[in-house]
């Protein structure tokens, strides 16, 4: 029987206490998983995200975030010079702003609202009816659909609000195209969106060259390096952003306490795993020190009961760690459930992203602490003084 | 395998002496033993007079303090843990006071523990355990844990599991202690046999009974053998 077929036995000797260890890692590596997932999770999904809206660079007038700062004063004509860089396929401008759509009720559907112009497809995905043409044309996306029973061709009036200072604009009244996806939409959010000159219409009509953002897509021949390279040579005066040094600003900004938090979870749930199998083991070898020393003194070599125990280890970890797996998957789903309903987060925005090296990470470190759990308990049996042994326990 | 002058064990003088926080204690002080093939020795003594301190010195799982030790004319107090470990895996049978098997394997599988980490292979293995099953009697009890084994039942497997390696000698440590008379006589009359087959025996035992089977009876005290007679 090799120290792997014994330790099994040892374990099965005890099933109560071996269904303790297995159950206590499992739920140990469940949430060490999930932290290893929360860790790059919303870094992933931010890049997946700004990668499927098609565009790969964003120029701001400052280092503020889109809709946060100050508007590009000429957005349509910059948008205009940027698309005629050889290493940039399109470029639309962008502006946000908010409306309240007139829905018969008194406080009406507070909705977001963006305007856009430019040589690129729209940011958006038209899943009913079409886009927008000319003229007083919006779409609008499914929770807003829902929300004012509209649907292609139907007409509504909305009253926009497009700088912080309190605007008493006159409504204005829209034909709804169709209905889209935005990409950056919030779980319960509404959106409508217009051209940038139907948008600057409702703002008063004096801003209708405005924009937040211009978003860029670079040629493939080229790459977004370069293409930064000459929108930010073309108009000095704005801010160029990548997509990875977007991504990387997020990392480095708001990301970090995520990145924090699952530090410091994941290595008190490490310690607490190593603390609990090493109780579980010593307790174990403490009850069997006996039966040990007569291995020992029946010829066991000081080596093969250390990994009578090690092997020990290995399937309470192991046993828990597989269980973890599936457990981890389904508390991930529950907790990303839970923190996308903090206000403001894109619905395709994901906390806990699966990627395979969390899972090499989550084994390597399961793998650590079956070592380190181990130490003390392979300690105690390394050291057993067999004569004494036998002796005490027959005192004993 | 013995030596030249057929000695499985020749210790010369050997002391063994335990510090304690209160000072020094000496369990066993200048012992001369010459252990034989076919030797049947009983050691008696009261408590703490050093017997199983020499037991266990004799079975290389103590090392004594000071004097030789001779095993197969290997000085033992040379080797490493790791080959004291093999000499005691193919040399030595250990019969425990308490048993020590191991709860969560079959009588069959106890017996076969030593064999296996031995690299007997599995075939003669599993052959020589149902040899030893039937000569302890308990081939009917080959697939029973030591749960469902009486005491004497656990004390025959025991004497298997020693025997397992085919040792030139087996050291039993109050073989009898924790069994009724009737059920100790039958472990003593096992020995007996075991010892008429051509292993060394070495019992400790408070038992006169068990002692008097012996052809050797040393008498401790103090640590010392304080006399010797022919059992």
């Amino acid at each position: 029987m090799n120290a792997m077929g014994f330790a099994w036995r040892s374990l099965v000797r005890q099933p109560a206490r071996a269904s303790l260890g297995v159950l206590g890692v499992a739920a140990v590596g469940a949430l060490l998983f999930d932290m290893l997932l929360l860790s790059q999770g919303l870094v992933i999904s931010m890049r997946g995200l700004l990668e499927r809206t098609g565009f790969d660079l964003r120029v701001t007038a400052t280092d503020a975030l889109p809709g946060s700062g100050p508007l590009i004063p000429d957005a349509v004509a910059d948008a205009r010079a940027i698309a005629t860089l050889p290493s940039v396929r399109s470029a639309i401008a962008l502006r946000f702003a908010n409306a309240v759509v007139l829905d018969g009720s008194a406080r009406g559907l507070y909705t977001s609202f963006q305007g856009v112009e430019g040589t690129a497809t729209h940011p958006w995905t038209i899943l009913q009816g079409r886009d927008i043409g000319g003229g007083a044309e919006v779409v609008i996306n499914e929770n807003a659909a829902t929300r004012l029973h509209a649907g292609p061709g139907a007409r509504i009036m909305l009253r926009a609000s497009c700088t912080n200072e309190e605007q008493a604009l006159p409504p204005v009244a829209f034909t709804v195209a169709g209905i889209a996806q935005f990409p950056f939409d919030t779980l319960n959010g509404t959106t409508v969106a217009a051209s940038l000159a139907q948008l600057g219409e409702a703002c008063g009509g004096n801003e209708s060259s405005e924009a937040d953002v211009i978003m860029v897509a670079s040629q493939e021949s080229a790459g977004p390096d370069a293409a930064v390279a000459d929108v930010a040579k073309l108009l000095p005066g704005l801010r160029v952003l990548s997509n990875a040094e977007a991504v990387n600003r997020f990392e480095r900004g708001g990301f970090t306490y995520f990145r924090q938090i699952s530090t410091v979870l994941t290595t008190v749930t490490l310690a607490f795993a190593v603390l609990l199998i090493t109780v579980l083991l010593t307790v174990s070898i403490n009850q069997r020190l006996g039966e040990i020393a007569a291995l020992r003194a029946l010829g066991f070599s000081r080596w093969r009961v250390v990994a009578d125990v090690f092997c020990e280890s290995v399937l309470i970890v192991g046993g828990g760690g597989l269980l973890s797996l599936p457990l981890g998957g389904l508390l991930a789903v529950g907790l990303d459930g839970i923190l996308k309903r903090i206000p403001g987060i894109p619905a395709d925005v994901h906390f806990f992203v699966f990627q395979p090296s969390a899972l090499q990470l989550h084994l390597l470190l399961l793998a650590a602490t079956a070592v380190i759990a181990a130490l003390y308990p392979i300690r105690i049996v390394a050291r057993l003084p067999i004569a004494a042994t036998l002796r005490d326990e027959v005192v004993g | 395998m013995t030596t030249a002058n057929g000695q499985i064990v020749a210790a010369t003088h050997i002391s063994r002496i335990f510090p304690m926080p209160a000072g020094p204690v000496t369990a066993v002080a200048d012992v001369t033993l010459r252990i034989a093939p076919g030797d049947h020795i009983a050691i008696r003594g009261p408590s703490g007079c050093g017997k199983s301190t020499l037991l266990h010195i004799l079975g290389c799982v103590e090392t004594p303090s000071s004097g030789t030790l001779l095993f197969n004319g290997n000085d033992v107090t040379r080797l490493s843990d790791r080959q004291r470990s093999l000499l005691r895996l193919r040399s030595i049978g250990f019969v425990f006071q308490r048993f020590f098997l191991l709860p969560m394997l079959t009588a069959a599988e106890n017996i076969e523990l030593p064999q296996s980490e031995a690299n007997v292979p599995k075939a003669e293995r599993r052959q020589r355990t149902r040899e030893l099953l039937e000569y302890v009697g308990l081939a009917a009890r080959a697939d029973h844990r030591p749960s469902e084994l009486s005491g004497g039942e656990m004390q025959r497997v025991a004497i298997a599991r020693a025997l397992a390696n085919r040792p030139g000698l087996l050291l039993a440590d109050e073989p009898t202690g924790e069994l009724d008379r009737a059920t100790g006589e039958q472990i003593a009359a096992l020995l007996d046999r075991v010892n008429a087959d051509g292993t060394a025996l070495v019992i400790v035992t408070h038992d006169p009974a068990l002692a008097e089977r012996s052809t050797r009876v040393l008498t401790m005290r103090d640590g010392r053998i304080e006399d010797e007679t022919a059992g």
